[in-house]
């Protein structure tokens, strides 16, 4: 057939299961770590427990594009939920380099896979940017708040710890992948879901 | 109550948006309240930004969110002046983070509430398509919406069953949790969602023409005032930039 | 007119052929129905005409199917949509939108009909299906029948001359099924060409005019309907067949003359409600303890929050057994209760049977040897419990419950969507736990009902209705 290389409605429909598993997954933790000097947690168990469902839809791609939708629409995901525009601008960044990384691999290469699934993962550092930018600004239009608050917070929101974060996503994906890769041959080979 | 993120049934009162509107709306408050872009001009009226999703939420008649915005607001505020003082080294870092957090990402998380208990999923998927956004989004979105209720009762049952098999895990065993919860879950989704697949594959979905969509939304004056309100700090910000640019050349 | 010419097929991942040399022409207007076993290919058959074979489900096929001409092998499924329109067996999986309105439109949007005519379409096929009052509702709030009919309706707005329908009355009560025949009647009238896979026969019995029995992946018979009314009850056990002359009414197993134990339980306080909705309001029930009872009754009427009080399960339930002078509050009947779930996938957690049945139960080795060659587990002891098929997870689930010291058993429709073979295998399976548990069945099954149960719990609108034997 010659629309073999197109992207169809399964395919679509597959990324939109998927998503969805990811993304409620993703909330579940966000909501483990409600208190919101938690957040750090999110860099950390989003990408790990995340690996599991996304290994297994990186089983059901064979084309390219598919892990591109996959990053935009957890952008868009985390836009709607008021996670700011960052996510879904990295969100196309890493899904479009995600998706080259496991195409050089022809989709079927599992280490290829890992290194895809963890360079998507730094689209959830999208979620810290605010907190990075602007923030002396952004206080300064609250003067009730006071110098002194303004400095602590700064010390808080120390720069050296974005580079972390980065990093967290990035090995904490990987790990991730990697178990997601276990439990598929553990478990959903076996299944039939694999 | 299922709950798939946006709205499922179209009840509502009070002032109605286009979903595009909501759309802007959400854009606007993070790109200058949680994104802090503009300089001194677009400053002056953040606050005003940052207030937008109350009257919104009261117009819609979401009154308990807009009240939950108040108290977390006041409440950060008020721990930060009167606790936060008090405290010293790692709490005081802790309390001052989170509240300074949940400033920071309150408007937003408002105004995406705002979007959320507002908009049907009908609604959103049409406005996507106005807004000419490919299918190869708006399919996605879509199942993604459709399967959240489904991923949640799937949880819920496979919780129900874990409690009966008296299977409960201490900090220790993290991993086994998270593997006897992700393993029956991946695999009941995944059997749902190829059967989902096939329904929707035999009623068409994916084929060459465009879709069309019955649901009915339209740009009306409420819209058109708000979208102008939205306009402002736009317009601000690209003076701004031409400022900016300006004076960068002069020199 | 559907021909269907030399069709074999193999799933891709499947060891035998599930078609093997298929040939058969169904004519404009003719009502067919499919049965046949488990793993006849009657599911298949239905999937070449509909053509998600081969476009969906992979594998490797050869013969051809033309529908109305078009060569639905060859053709895109978008474009079979138009002239085949299906309905599957379960009515949670099969929508694709969220609100009722949307999923009658759905089909037309695909084809890009343009909106007026959608919306007098949808209007239309709401009014011809009788659903207009659920028109504009979250389909998450729909019951199984409601949302059956939402899926025959969104199918029927897209106008097919063909209509494939695989096991549509799996998850329906007896009322929902007797809507199920009215709206086939419609089509029928209409002069649609309906093909219907089933297990349950007898409401099928005056909309179908020719049956079609699988048989291993060919057809094993192909006659009139009036012949194969005419079949005895051998005949029908001989293929494997459930009898089109089936009861519709809940009758319990004849005693035999086997003495009813003396044993009994008292149920009291079996009362909730969902906000302002009563759903359950049992002030006190008596029935016999050790047996398998029968839980029916129309959707809605109470069964599920029944079987969550039963178990435990329900938050804030005050409701308690008394069994043998112990009572039983939420805590312990959490403890001591077990409900193997309608799907049982839900609750298969390792990667082992005999590794799942230990799970949580501190029991020895000859204990668990026991219980599994009891329930025909020991040549699965090592096997995957997801592998399994849909019987054998159900024993796995049993088993599990009854080392972990479970003697009250719930099983939410465990005979959904099986055939007659593996409805006996469960129905025999239940029958053995007689003596060992107390055993609760919500089920719609009136055949597993008259094979296993030894009293009949009738709920109806949160209260009992009737209790039949166990006096």
């Amino acid at each position: 057939m010659a629309t073999q290389d197109r992207i169809n409605g399964k395919d679509l429909i597959n990324i939109g299961i998927y998503a969805a598993i990811f993304c409620v997954v993703m909330t579940a933790i966000a909501m483990l770590g409600f208190i919101p000097i938690m957040m750090p947690m999110l860099a950390v168990l989003c990408p790990l427990i995340g690996g599991i469902p996304m290994m297994l839809f990186y089983t059901k791609v064979k084309k390219f594009g598919m892990i591109t939708i996959m990053g935009i629409i957890i952008g868009l995901f985390l836009m709607i939920t008021g996670m700011g525009y960052w996510p879904a601008i990295l969100g196309i960044v890493f899904g479009i380099l995600a998706d080259l990384i496991a195409k050089s691999g022809a989709y079927a290469s599992a280490k290829k896979s890992i290194l895809s699934y963890a360079t998507m993962c730094l689209l959830i550092f999208g979620n810290y940017i605010p907190l990075y930018t602007n923030i002396t600004e952004y206080f300064s239009t609250r003067q009730s708040f006071g110098e002194e608050y303004i400095a602590t917070l700064t010390a808080v929101m120390q720069p050296w710890t974005a580079p972390v974060i980065l990093v967290a996503c990035f090995v904490f994906g990987a790990l991730g992948a990697i178990i997601g890769q276990k439990l598929m041959k553990k478990h959903f080979e076996k299944a039939g879901i694999a | 109550m299922a709950n798939s993120v946006l709205m499922i049934e179209g009840k509502r009162s009070g002032l109605v948006l286009d979903p595009r509107t909501k759309l802007l709306l959400l854009l606007t408050m993070a790109v200058f309240g949680l994104g802090g872009a503009g300089s001194d001009a677009v400053n002056a009226v953040l606050p005003f930004i940052l207030l937008v999703p109350y009257p919104l939420l009261l117009l819609a008649g979401k009154w308990k969110w807009a009240l939950f915005g108040v108290v977390a607001y006041v409440g950060s505020d008020l721990l930060m002046h009167y606790v936060g003082p008090l405290l010293t080294g790692l709490p005081s870092f802790l309390l001052l983070g989170s509240c300074a957090i949940l400033n920071r990402f309150l408007p937003s998380i408002l105004m995406a509430a705002y979007l959320m208990t507002t908009t049907t999923v009908s609604e959103f998927t049409a406005a996507m398509q106005r807004m000419h956004v490919t299918e190869k989004i708006t399919i996605p979105l879509s199942v993604m919406f459709r399967f959240f209720p489904t991923v949640a009762d799937e949880a819920a049952s496979i919780n129900c069953a874990m409690r009966m098999r008296d299977i409960r895990f201490g900090g220790r065993n993290m991993a086994k949790t998270v593997e006897y919860r992700m393993v029956p879950l991946m695999t009941c989704c995944v059997k749902i969602g190829e059967e989902l697949s096939a329904a929707a594959l035999t009623r068409g979905l994916g084929g060459v023409v465009e879709r069309t969509n019955i649901c009915r939304i339209g740009l009306k004056a409420q819209d058109i005032i708000v979208m102008a309100l939205c306009a402002v700090p736009w317009v601000l910000l690209i003076i701004d930039l031409i400022n900016g640019a300006f004076q960068g050349g002069l020199l | 007119m559907i021909e269907i010419d030399h069709v074999s097929f193999r799933h891709s991942k499947a060891d035998g052929p599930s078609l093997r040399d298929v040939s058969l022409t169904i004519a404009d207007g003719e009502c067919v129905l499919l049965c046949g076993a488990s793993g006849s290919g009657k599911t298949t058959l239905t999937r070449v005409i509909n053509g998600l074979i081969p476009h969906y489900y992979e594998g490797d096929m050869s013969g051809s199917v033309r529908v109305n001409g078009l060569d639905v092998t060859g053709a895109e499924l978008y474009e079979t949509a138009r002239m085949v329109g299906s309905v599957f067996q379960n009515p949670r999986s099969q929508f694709f939108c969220v609100d009722s309105t949307s999923e009658l439109a759905f089909a037309c949007e695909n084809m890009g009909i343009n909106e007026d005519e959608i919306a007098e379409r949808v209007d239309e096929a709401a009014r011809d299906m009788g659903i207009e009052d659920l028109l504009g509702r979250s389909l998450f709030a729909l019951s199984g029948g409601e949302k059956q009919k939402i899926a025959c309706g969104s199918v029927s707005a897209l106008h097919p001359d063909v209509f494939v329908l695989d096991e549509p009355s799996s998850n329906l009560d007896l009322a929902s099924i007797e809507d199920l025949r009215e709206l086939l009647k419609k089509w029928k009238a209409c002069g649609k060409t309906l093909i219907i896979a089933e297990h349950r026969l007898y409401w099928l019995r005056d909309v179908c005019d020719r049956v079609i029995c699988m048989k291993d992946g060919r057809v094993g018979f192909d006659m009139p309907m009036d012949h194969f009314a005419s079949f005895s009850e051998e005949e029908y056990r001989a293929f494997g067949l459930r009898s089109i002359n089936a009861l519709t009414l809940f009758v319990p197993k004849e005693r035999n003359g086997v003495q009813e134990g003396s044993r009994r339980m008292v149920l009291r306080g079996f009362r909730h409600s969902y906000g302002n909705v009563e759903a359950l309001d049992i002030d006190r029930l008596e029935l016999p303890a050790g047996e398998v009872i029968a839980v029916v009754g129309p959707n809605g009427a109470g069964k599920s929050t029944f079987a969550k009080c039963l178990c435990g399960q329900q938050r804030r339930s005050k409701a308690t057994i008394e069994v043998d002078g112990e009572l039983r509050k939420r805590r312990q009947l959490a403890k001591s209760s077990y409900m193997v779930m309608q799907d049982v996938n839900h609750q298969l957690f390792c990667e082992a049977v005999d590794e799942e049945v230990r799970l949580g139960a501190d029991v020895t080795e000859e204990e668990v040897a026991e219980v599994l060659g009891a329930l025909d587990l020991l040549p699965l002891a090592k096997r995957h419990p997801m592998s399994l098929s849909g019987g054998q997870k159900q024993r796995v689930a049993v088993a599990s419950a009854l080392l972990s010291g479970k003697d009250l058993l719930v099983f939410d429709e465990p005979t959904s969507g099986m055939d007659f073979q593996n409805m006996e295998l469960t129905a025999s399976l239940l029958s053995s736990l007689c003596g060992k548990a107390s055993v609760f069945v919500i089920t719609h099954d009136p055949d597993l009902v008259r094979r296993c149960c030894t009293s009949v719990l009738h709920l109806e609108a949160g209260h009992v209705k009737t209790v039949i034997g166990g006096r």
